[in-house]
């Protein structure tokens, strides 16, 4: 009851020193700023797990079912591990496999023009791998045929290579 | 000559420390956003195509793989001295570990997990492709490959 007869004669304005706390906010943004180093975003590429066997021998083409075609590219590594070669061709089909180089833009092409041939049915891309082929490359080729638009993509190691 | 009458005029500090203290704020987030199971330094591949993991994944489970082929196992997925898997046999038998326990916990056959592989670029694909097919024989189904999204390289 004292207290509220005392008025507003008595009233201080109370001083907060923001100057300190403003100092250590600058040491505390200079230290994060310093620090501050931003992590490169990382994703995702889908991809088919490897089928339980490999081979088996060549599929028949289904011209008439609605079964997905496949199509298989080859790739064969040199010694350090980069693209040497790729050919690309149908499961089944009579025609030879198709050489592309070490292209991937030839590469991507194809597999555009194979997708666009079969889309009313889709298609499904096993990349068979040479084991000496680095990962940055694997994942290239598979970056191009996700670009390409195959989202069914299985990396497997192609005969012999082991 | 009297100074009497002068008002001092006083700078409005308020403004710039809550700006400064969000600037704090960002920089501290930013810098704990760093996942345990994707701690290990491994160099990355870039890509174009790659995406965010989906949003139904229930659970996660990184694989990092150096150039060696060798499975370097985070602190949080160390089993006792166990640090990291040398060979595919210890990679299945590992992964065999895991998905027991998941089934278990889950009450369910199935394998629900994502599993991420993070290789180094380095890597051949002979050594990958074993560690996949050592994914295959436990029983997971969802297996992705992490890269580095094109650009966000430093």
């Amino acid at each position: 009851m004292s207290r509220r007869h005392r008025g507003h004669a008595e009233h201080i304005d109370p001083d907060l020193p923001i100057t300190p706390m403003l100092d250590m906010s600058f040491q505390l943004l200079a230290f994060f700023i310093m620090t501050f180093k931003p992590s490169p975003t990382e994703g995702q590429l889908a991809m088919q797990l490897p089928p339980p066997e490999q081979g088996g021998g060549a599929a028949m083409p289904d011209p008439f079912g609605d079964k997905p075609a496949k199509f298989i590219v080859r790739v064969v590594a040199n010694n350090n591990g980069q693209i040497a070669r790729m050919s690309i061709k149908e499961e089944g089909a009579a025609a030879p496999p198709i050489d592309l180089g070490a292209d991937l833009n030839r590469y991507m092409n194809a597999l555009k023009e194979s997708l666009q041939r079969n889309k009313d049915k889709g298609a499904k891309l096993t990349l068979e791998l040479d084991g000496r082929l680095l990962h940055e490359y694997v994942v290239a080729l598979m970056d191009h045929a996700l670009r390409a638009g195959f989202s069914d993509i299985s990396p497997i190691l192609a005969s012999g290579s082991d | 000559m009297s100074h009497g009458n002068i008002d001092r005029g006083e700078p409005n500090f308020t403004p710039l420390l809550d700006l400064v203290l969000q600037l704090i704020m960002f920089f501290m987030l930013s810098a704990n956003f760093v996942m345990e199971q994707t701690a290990v330094e491994i160099r990355l591949p870039e890509s174009i195509a790659a995406k965010a993991v989906e949003k139904t994944a229930e659970s996660i489970f990184f694989l990092n793989i150096n150039k060696e082929g060798r499975v370097i196992l985070t602190p949080d997925q160390w089993e006792g001295d166990v640090h990291t898997l040398d060979n595919p046999i210890q990679v299945e038998n590992y992964l065999r570990r895991r998905a027991n326990e998941e089934k278990r916990r889950t009450k369910s056959d199935k394998l629900e997990t994502v599993l991420i592989l993070r290789v180094d670029r380095e890597t051949e694909f002979r050594r990958t492709f074993e560690i996949m097919n050592a994914c295959r024989r436990v029983g997971y189904e969802r297996v992705q490959l992490r890269a580095i999204l094109h650009g966000t390289l430093d």
